[in-house]
């Protein structure tokens, strides 16, 4: 009996310590989750704004300088920025940081992108705000912007840059080989001659569409441009054609028509045809903006977000011309907004230094650094943006273009349209398929996205 | 005070263990069962679809291919690491001139962050610039190799990006090599002093006494990296092949599941991938399970 009772007092002291040693484990465990501040979004200081941007290096210095002015201009304030490695990056801490009940306070996000942050109420409108504020007013604003970052009838984020696709170009490798730089006005057919023009072995020699195959005896490529929806875009709505079925209520890529398909047939035959843009082992050993960069690319279609990396350029002047068009000028809207999450603590503070960052003088800060082209009308027009001085010289090409930009539609699922498309371009650009099997395959990969997807 | 007893000392012990069970493997584990059976997006309420997530991912056929890719992938690294580590392993258990510092290089690799490998391998397989392409360029002419071949296009043929992500995991493979090296170090060296009485020849010793001794350990191995062949892909196709060339070439299951998940924002899709990728290493184990069974019982009795 006695043995029994011992026995029983062992196994409930056994049971006690067992409970108790995982009680504590729990507690540490708990702890530990609760006291983990946001490294994706939140801040470590409960004060302090915090704001969610990505970059490289030279555009993520452009986002300090802008905060670095706010604190010295604001008694008190405090931005703590938070910086992602690429969009990627972003959107995974962005959704995580939401999920854990502590996101950042604010976020910066391409218009392509924050709908489906939209689509799920994570965002905090700005309507209000925007409407009572004394610092901001809409209508100083360029409204292709504004309008690209509106969800059912609200200001859901504010832009802050109106950019759009653009030709940078090397002008010492187009003096070098006597070709005329593009003029203000010209056309795919134009561009592509120039490509071909400047396209070189390392004697200098022109090298042919056929002789650029295998890619190895070409020192200086015309051209460089990526296999996307977003390039082509452009390049369709300038000939006319459209690249969804309907920009409101988008259900299918529509690359399928005429003027789209001579698009995508002109754009396909840049590597296999022309050999005037690098190989596909050419650019993964190094991107087209580095070997833009590096001086062995005459040509690189981007947007104002290269102007930065570009600043740094030492061995040649370079420049930027407008999108070269089928029938009718057209762009591409490129554009950042800073948002505010709905769960955010500190959204006054937030707001606040939206109001500076927008402002006239936030604006010429960040327009300093080459990063934006400034949604701010009157900002965009000033020496702070066209500053002569600074490259590129022709910088007016990107405020001509912002009254033919046009956005791509706002739908929930289209990082994953342009995402899935991009495999399907990169194939067909640098394998070869016909433009009816490559518009084919783009419909039918992308149409159960759009189905899924969810639009204003 | 009465010391406690051996079973209590063993509750303490075992404790930590079994909280980090609970609470980091099977609870997370239950929960994503769970969420696969909703539809989530991390920010909206989950709510109950079903098994409508398992229907759409078996039409998927991203999702098919990442199955294919990852299958193919245990099945062609998880012998060769196995191998990798026992070759090693017996190749430097002895004492021998420069074999700790042989020792260090085999196990280093391990201890690098997964990221910083990444990047080491996007050097390493830079198709012009990088020196395995270089060094195979060695003694050819335009661009090619000695033997008029080209050289591997590691990140833009399907194939030799496969083979790329198989080669970076060929040299993660430290900790087997540690456990081999150990084993093989504490097996009875009467056995060998036997055998060479014997007249054995080398084929002989391996064949009848080193690999019949290290079987439950290489089992054990094989079991485990199996297990892992499902993870070890992910950041080199992350960091390295993002998950290409077109069309989907070194898309894995575990890539698949973050796309979906932190990228598109699918979590309850994404679980319902993870969940199959649990299952399916969950079958592929408890086969490998019942043939090391079969063999055991055929060959010892």
């Amino acid at each position: 009996m006695a043995r029994t009772m011992t026995s029983s007092v062992n196994v409930v002291r056994r049971h006690r310590m067992l409970a108790a040693v995982t009680l504590a484990a729990l507690c540490v465990l708990a702890a530990g989750c609760a006291g983990t501040t946001q490294e994706g979004g939140g801040s470590a200081d409960a004060d302090a704004v915090s704001f969610l941007v990505f970059g490289d290096p030279d555009e993520l210095m452009a986002y300090r300088t802008l905060v670095d002015a706010y604190e010295q201009a604001t008694d008190g304030a405090d931005v703590a920025l938070v910086e992602a490695s690429d969009r990627e990056d972003l959107i995974a801490r962005l959704s995580t940081s939401i999920a854990g009940g502590e996101p950042p306070d604010l976020f910066l996000m391409n218009y392509r992108y924050y709908g489906q942050f939209a689509a799920k109420g994570a965002i905090e409108p700005m309507e209000s705000r925007l409407r009572k504020s004394s610092v901001l007013h809409a209508e100083d604003f360029y409204p292709v912007a504004t309008e690209a970052f509106r969800w059912q009838g609200e200001q859901l984020c504010m832009p802050q840059n109106v950019s759009s696709l653009a030709v940078y170009y090397n002008r010492d490798l187009f003096r070098q080989y006597s070709v005329p730089e593009p003029p203000d006005e010209w056309t795919w057919t134009d561009l592509v001659s120039k490509a071909q023009a400047l396209t070189r072995d390392a004697n200098g020699k022109q090298v042919q569409g056929g002789e650029a195959e295998g890619g190895s005896a070409v020192s200086v490529y015309g051209l460089g441009v990526e296999p996307t929806i977003i390039r082509i875009a452009p390049l369709v709505w300038s000939n006319g054609g459209e690249i969804v079925d309907d920009p409101q209520h988008p259900t299918r890529l529509t690359l399928d028509t005429p003027q789209a398909k001579e698009v995508l047939r002109d754009f396909l035959e840049l590597r296999l045809a022309y050999g005037v843009i690098p190989t596909d082992d050419e650019v993964e050993a190094e991107d087209d903006e580095t070997r833009f960069a590096n001086g062995r690319l005459a040509m690189y279609l981007s947007s104002r977000r290269s102007t930065t990396t570009f600043r740094s350029i030492e061995d040649f002047e370079w420049d930027v011309a407008p999108l070269p068009i089928y029938d009718k000028p057209a762009g591409i809207l490129h554009s950042d907004a800073y948002c505010m999450t709905a769960a955010s603590q500190n959204q006054d503070a937030a707001w606040a230094f939206v109001e500076f960052a927008l402002s006239a003088e936030g604006q010429r800060i960040l327009a300093r650094t080459g990063r934006t082209v400034p949604s701010n009308i009157e900002v965009s027009r000033s020496q702070a943006f066209l500053d002569p001085a600074q490259p590129p010289r022709r910088a007016q090409v990107f405020l001509d273009a912002i009254p033919t930009v046009r956005a791509v539609p706002s739908i929930s699922t289209w990082p994953e349209i342009e995402d899935a498309s991009e495999g399907i371009l990169e194939n067909a650009l640098y394998l070869g398929q016909t433009v009816d099997e490559v518009a084919r395959q783009l419909d039918e990969a992308t149409r159960p996205l759009f189905a899924r997807g969810e639009s204003p | 005070m009465r010391a406690p007893s051996e079973r209590s000392q063993l509750a303490l012990m075992v404790a930590p263990f079994v909280v980090g069970l609970v609470g980091l493997v099977l609870v997370p584990a239950a929960v994503t069962v769970g969420l696969s059976l909703t539809e989530y997006d991390l920010i909206r309420p989950a709510h109950w679809i079903g098994l409508a997530n398992f229907t759409e991912l078996f039409a998927d056929g991203i999702f098919r291919i990442a199955l294919v890719n990852s299958l193919v992938f245990a099945a062609v690294a998880v012998p060769l690491r196995l191998l990798g580590a026992l070759a090693l392993a017996l190749l430097l258990h002895r004492r021998a001139l420069g074999v700790g510092t042989a020792r260090t290089a085999a196990v280093l690799p391990t201890a690098v962050p997964e990221i910083a490998y990444g990047l080491l391998w996007l050097w390493l397989l830079n198709p012009f610039y990088g020196p395995i392409n270089l060094l195979l360029r060695v003694g050819g002419e335009n661009g090619l190799t000695v033997l008029g071949r080209t050289p591997p296009q590691w990140l833009t043929d399907p194939t030799d990006a496969r083979a790329a992500i198989v080669l970076m995991s060929l040299f993660t493979i430290g900790e087997s090599f540690v456990v081999l090296l150990t084993a093989r170090q504490s097996l009875p060296g009467e056995v060998y002093e036997l055998a060479e009485v014997e007249d054995a020849t080398g084929w002989d010793v391996f064949r009848r006494i080193t690999l019949p001794l290290l079987a439950p350990v290489l089992i054990l191995l094989l079991l485990r990296d199996t297990i892992l062949s499902f993870q070890l892909s992910f950041t080199p196709s992350l960091v390295v092949t993002d998950g290409g060339p077109p069309p989907y070439a070194t898309t894995y299951l575990s890539l698949f599941v973050y796309t979906n998940a932190f990228e598109y924002l699918r979590y309850g899709y994404a679980a319902a991938a993870t969940a199959v990728m649990l299952a399916l290493t969950a079958c592929v184990v408890a086969l490998q399970w019942l043939i090391v069974r079969h063999y055991r019982r055929a060959y010892v009795g």
